[in-house]
C-alpha cells in the first residue's frame, strides 16, 4: 500500500478479497499517509464485501493523522463495531470536533429520497468555501446524478446500498505541478456493475464484451440499462462538467476502469470487484505552475 | 375577400397561469433526482389539465438554484413529450427562465428527446426556444413568433412555400406544442388556418 489511499491503491486488496472464504482478514494500511475520498469509499465497499465473508476483519493504521481523518469522516461510526483496529478510536471520538466546512462525511444511503439532503449539505460546504453559484451548480448536479445512479443500481439483493463522500481542498490533489483548488467527489455502490446493467438491454450487446467497453458505452449520451428515452444523460453531463473544469471523471466497475478527461479517455484493466466506483475531480482556479515553482 | 390578417391576439387566459417551481413544496431552490422531478411533473400536469383549451401554463424555474439532468428530464422532458404526444389536447407549456447554466440540463433532456419548448425570460417576454426542432421548421417557427398571429396564406407567402407545405410545417409545430393553430372558416366555403405564438 502506497502513501496515498486511493481507489487504485486498493486494487491488490480488491484482488485478494475475492479469495476470502471465512478466514480472518488483516488489512494493513500502515503506510497510508493521505486518504482521498475515493479511497474512503473504496475501503468502505471493500469492508462491506469482506465482513460477511470473514471471521474477523482487522484494520492496521499508523500515526495519528489518518485515524483522526477517518474518524472525522465518520468512518468508525459506520464500521467501528464491525472491524477490529489498532487505532485508539475512543480517544479520537472524545476530541472536540471542529467543523472545517470543507467535507461531507462518509454517508451511506439506499434510496433516492436521501440524496437531496446530501446534495444540500455539499452545496453549503461549497458556499462556505466561496464557490460561486455557477460552480456549485456544476458540482452538485454532478453529485446528485452519480448518487441517483448508485441508489438505483446499488440496491441489489446483497448490495449494501451506496457510500458517498466529498472533500474540498485548497490545493490540487489530482496530478502534479498545478496550482489551484479541487473538489473530489467519490461514490461507491454495491450493485451489479455497469456491464451487467447494460447487458439487460439487448441493444447494447456489442458494447458489453468487456467491462471497459461497457463503461465507455455508458458514458455516451442516452445510453442506459432501461433504454428509455431521456435516460442515460446524467453521466455524460458529469463527464462534460468535470472535463470543462480541467478535471476528470473516473469509473471503476467489474474489471474495468475508465477515466474521462475533456479530450480523451483512458482505460485499464483492474482486478474484478463487484459494484461501481465513481471519482470526480473538479478543480478551479487552475494554473499550470512553472517547473521551478512547483515545489512551493 | 376577407383578410384574416389580424393584430396580435393575446393568450386565451386573461391572467397568465404561472407555476412557481421553487415556491412549491418540492425542494425549494434545490431540484435534484427523478423522484423530485416526478412530483413536480404530476403537479404541473394537474394544472395543465385544469386549463381551458388553448391555455398556456408558464413554468417558472427562476427561483431554482440547482436542477440536475435527472430532475429536468423527469419533470420537463417527460411532460413536454406528453404535450407533444397530444395527451393534454391544445394546452401548452412555456418555460420562464433566464439564459443561464441551469438551462443546459433542460436543453440536454429535450434534445435527447428531439423536442423543444418555448422559453421566455419573464412572463410576456420575447420567446426563444430551448431544445431542438428540425432545421426546416426553425424559419417557420421564427416567422410565426415574429408575426404573433399569421394565416397560412400569409405565412406561405412570407416563406416562399406552397400552402400545403406551409400547413404541414405549422401543423408539426403545433403538435410539438410550440404554436397554437386555429381553424376558421373562410370564404368561399373553405377553411383558413391561423397560427399564433403561445408566448
Amino acid at each position: 500500500m502506497s502513501g496515498v489511499l486511493t481507489l487504485g491503491t486498493l486494487d491488490p486488496a480488491f484482488e485478494a478479497a475475492s479469495r476470502v472464504a471465512g478466514e480472518p482478514v488483516a488489512l494493513d494500511l500502515r503506510s497510508v499517509e493521505f486518504v482521498e475520498p475515493a479511497g474512503i469509499c473504496g475501503l468502505a465497499a471493500l469492508l462491506e464485501f469482506l465482513i460477511p465473508r470473514s471471521e474477523e476483519v482487522s484494520l492496521a493504521l499508523a500515526g495519528r493523522d489518518v485515524p483522526a481523518y477517518l474518524e472525522r469522516m465518520n468512518f468508525f461510526r459506520l464500521f467501528g463495531d464491525r472491524v477490529r483496529t489498532n487505532a485508539d478510536v475512543a480517544s479520537l471520538e472524545e476530541r472536540q470536533r471542529h467543523n472545517p466546512g470543507t467535507l461531507q462525511e462518509l454517508v451511506k444511503f439506499q434510496t433516492e429520497e436521501e440524496i437531496p439532503g446530501v446534495v444540500r449539505r455539499i452545496s453549503e460546504i461549497l458556499e462556505n468555501q466561496g464557490y460561486r453559484l455557477r460552480e456549485r451548480v456544476a458540482i452538485c448536479s454532478t453529485l446528485s446524478e452519480i448518487c441517483a445512479n448508485a441508489a438505483e443500481h446499488g440496491a441489489s439483493e446483497d448490495g449494501f446500498g451506496a457510500f458517498a463522500t466529498v472533500q474540498a481542498y485548497n490545493h490540487i490533489v489530482s496530478g502534479a505541478r498545478r496550482r489551484g483548488e479541487e473538489v473530489l467527489v467519490a461514490i461507491a455502490d454495491g450493485g451489479v456493475g455497469i456491464r451487467k446493467t447494460l447487458s439487460r438491454n439487448e441493444k447494447h450487446a456489442e458494447h458489453t464484451t468487456t467491462d471497459n467497453d461497457a463503461i465507455r458505452h455508458a458514458l455516451k449520451m442516452g445510453v442506459s440499462g432501461s433504454g428509455e428515452l431521456g435516460r442515460g444523460g446524467g453521466l455524460t453531463l458529469v463527464a462534460q462538467i468535470s472535463g470543462r473544469a480541467g478535471g476528470s471523471l473516473s469509473l471503476r466497475s467489474g474489471s474495468g476502469r475508465v477515466t474521462a478527461y475533456h479530450d480523451r479517455k483512458n482505460s485499464r484493466t483492474v482486478p474484478d470487484f463487484p459494484g461501481t466506483f465513481v471519482r470526480v475531480s473538479l478543480p478551479r482556479h487552475l494554473e499550470t505552475a512553472p517547473q521551478e515553482k512547483s515545489s512551493r | 375577400m376577407i383578410s384574416l390578417k389580424t393584430v396580435r391576439i393575446g393568450s386565451v387566459a386573461e391572467t397568465p397561469e404561472i407555476f412557481d417551481v421553487a415556491g412549491g413544496d418540492f425542494g425549494g431552490k434545490l431540484m435534484v433526482t427523478r423522484r423530485a422531478g416526478r412530483a413536480v411533473r404530476e403537479a404541473l400536469a394537474e394544472r395543465l389539465e385544469a386549463l381551458p383549451k388553448g391555455g398556456v401554463l408558464h413554468v417558472d424555474t427562476r427561483g431554482v438554484e440547482l436542477m440536475d439532468y435527472s430532475f429536468a428530464d423527469e419533470s420537463l422532458g417527460v411532460l413536454v413529450s406528453r404535450v407533444a404526444g397530444g395527451e393534454y389536447g391544445e394546452r401548452y407549456l412555456v418555460l420562464v427562465e433566464e439564459d443561464r447554466d441551469m438551462l443546459e440540463n433542460v436543453e440536454a433532456s429535450l434534445r435527447q428527446r428531439s423536442l423543444a419548448m418555448t422559453r421566455v425570460d419573464e412572463v410576456g417576454g420575447e420567446p426563444a426556444i430551448v431544445g431542438s426542432i428540425p432545421d426546416h421548421l426553425s424559419d417557420t417557427l421564427q416567422a410565426i413568433m415574429d408575426a404573433g398571429s399569421i394565416t397560412n396564406a400569409d405565412l406561405a407567402k412570407k416563406l416562399g412555400l406552397n400552402h400545403t407545405a406551409c400547413n404541414n410545417r405549422a401543423t408539426r409545430l403545433a403538435k410539438l406544442g410550440l404554436i397554437h393553430r386555429k381553424v376558421e372558416s373562410a370564404s368561399p366555403g373553405g377553411r383558413q388556418y391561423t397560427y399564433e405564438r403561445i408566448a
